[in-house]
């Protein structure tokens, strides 16, 4: 159920993607489809994170004037190392989701524009500026996804029944000694 | 459906990893070596892209053009005064052209020239914009359907947007002259009329374009206009390119570094003009050049 949910979520990122742009540029600087990717890294399925990067990847190359498979390439590598890093380290906290994501981005446009690089081509624009512009964006943007995600998925439900759990458990009573009989 | 237990994940996911970077390398390879050529994968993907793009375009223009006519009301009655001022002095200008173009007619008929066919214009909604920060590539309405093929020349009232790079049945990609693989030939000043030709080339920089081998010796000014020479075999002749902004004269031997803004506004655009251009057949001595693109 969980990788259905997140199938969703991604056709939805990369549907955003796709039309964001037209209604206000700035929001080009938002990475939605990588936050997603990020966000199944970070569920420890490593197969379904490589798999949703290169897939939202290359469906934005498509639409995009620079090379087919630039995206894929930089998506699929950070969903790898995201999901590595997981499994070594303790990341449900969102305080510790955020510099992820914040990372994730940056790697993601280095290697991005590097592979443009490579091919002899020179994307537009300042890559400083451009960098700096998507890492702000799509830190924003996915720590306040990742709260909503948080408040509806499961992580949630789990964490709300334990509270719960915790609150009305059932007290240990200790016997207390009657007093009267301590003497004898 | 085949569950996997943690350990399988693990020892699977660095060799798909590896296989999926592999691929996604020979995709890249293969689309840098064929610049020109048609993409399918791209096609495609615009074709199913479409149906979610034109409606959204379709709202949010609609929606921002309802805000905008509510904030033009106020000024919409001294506009109408002015306007019908204006409307009476065209019917004037228009009753001396009709005369100016039957007296044309006439005369055509008399030196017996041939009516010269120039291309039609296609005009398109922007539907797309490239979703990734780092190209300015746009997506319009019109396809291979509509009649709209490879390398064709895209216009705004403005001037030059840029050429088609690919089609699908319903949509087309459109690169900007702005990109810096992006080279046509030009001329500062109208064509006839002035020699400093030379090559403009995209910039990485946005909005900002290059006039390369401009003769030194040749007088140039900022300010100037730059128009489409129709010798690179992609654009027609006499298309605005953009005005020279910036300019560091050259010598004898040296030739100009010039800078030139774009005419079209190349980051607002809403609707462009796709000129159904084929341009004229190379000449045989092109085809035997050992860097001539062979037609089979």
């Amino acid at each position: 159920m969980e990788g259905v949910k997140l199938t969703v979520a991604l056709i939805i990122a990369i549907l955003l993607q796709w039309t964001l742009r037209n209604v206000w540029p700035p929001l080009t600087f938002i990475d939605f489809p990588l936050i997603i990717v990020v966000y199944a890294a970070l569920q420890r399925n490593s197969i379904r994170a490589i798999l949703f990067g290169t897939i939202s990847g290359i469906s934005m190359d498509a639409l995009s004037g620079g090379l087919l498979g630039a995206n894929g390439f930089s998506k699929t590598l950070v969903a790898y190392a995201i999901s590595e890093i997981t499994r070594r380290v303790y990341m449900d906290n969102l305080i510790l989701r955020i510099p992820v994501i914040a990372g994730a981005c940056f790697v993601n446009d280095l290697v991005y524009y590097g592979l443009h690089r490579l091919f002899g081509q020179t994307p537009a624009g300042d890559p400083v500026t451009t960098i700096a512009y998507s890492v702000i964006g799509t830190t924003v943007a996915g720590t306040l996804i990742y709260l909503l995600f948080q408040n509806f998925s499961g992580d949630r439900a789990r964490a709300r029944t334990q509270k719960r759990r915790e609150v009305f458990a059932p007290r240990r009573q200790t016997r207390r000694r009657n007093p009267i009989r301590l003497g004898k | 459906m085949v569950e996997r237990s943690q350990e399988d994940v693990w020892r699977l996911a660095p060799w798909l990893m590896v296989a999926l970077l592999l691929g996604n390398f020979i995709l890249m390879a293969f689309d840098a070596k064929v610049e020109g050529g048609e993409r399918v994968i791209r096609a495609w993907t615009q074709t199913v892209a479409d149906f979610v793009q034109s409606p959204v375009t379709t709202v949010t223009s609609s929606v921002s053009n309802y805000f905008g006519s509510i904030a033009n009301l106020r000024s919409a009655q001294d506009e109408n005064g002015g306007l019908k001022q204006q409307v009476q002095e065209l019917q004037v200008e228009l009753k001396q052209k009709e005369e100016l173009a039957a007296e044309n007619t006439r005369l055509r008929s008399m030196l017996q020239l041939k009516e010269q066919s120039k291309y039609k214009v296609l005009t398109a909604r922007v539907i797309g914009r490239d979703p990734s920060a780092w190209f300015d590539s746009a997506i319009v309405n019109r396809g291979s359907l509509d009649g709209v093929q490879l390398n064709m020349p895209v216009v705004t009232d403005g001037g030059l947007v840029g050429r088609v790079t690919a089609v699908s049945p319903l949509t087309a990609q459109v690169d900007l002259i702005t990109r810096d693989k992006s080279g046509l030939g030009a001329v500062i000043g109208q064509i006839g009329e002035s020699n400093a030709l030379g090559v403009v080339a995209g910039t990485s920089k946005k909005d900002l374009l290059e006039m390369k081998y401009v003769n030194g010796s040749t007088e140039v000014q900022i300010g100037q206009s730059v128009f489409t020479t129709g010798q690179d075999g992609i654009f027609p002749a006499g298309l605005k390119i953009g005005e020279i902004v910036n300019l560091v004269s050259g010598s004898a031997t040296t030739p100009h570094q010039i800078q030139i803004m774009p005419a079209a506004k190349l980051g607002s655009m809403q609707e462009v003009g796709i000129l159904l251009y084929e341009p004229p057949a190379k000449g045989q001595y092109e085809q035997k050049l050992p860097n001539a693109v062979k037609k089979n």
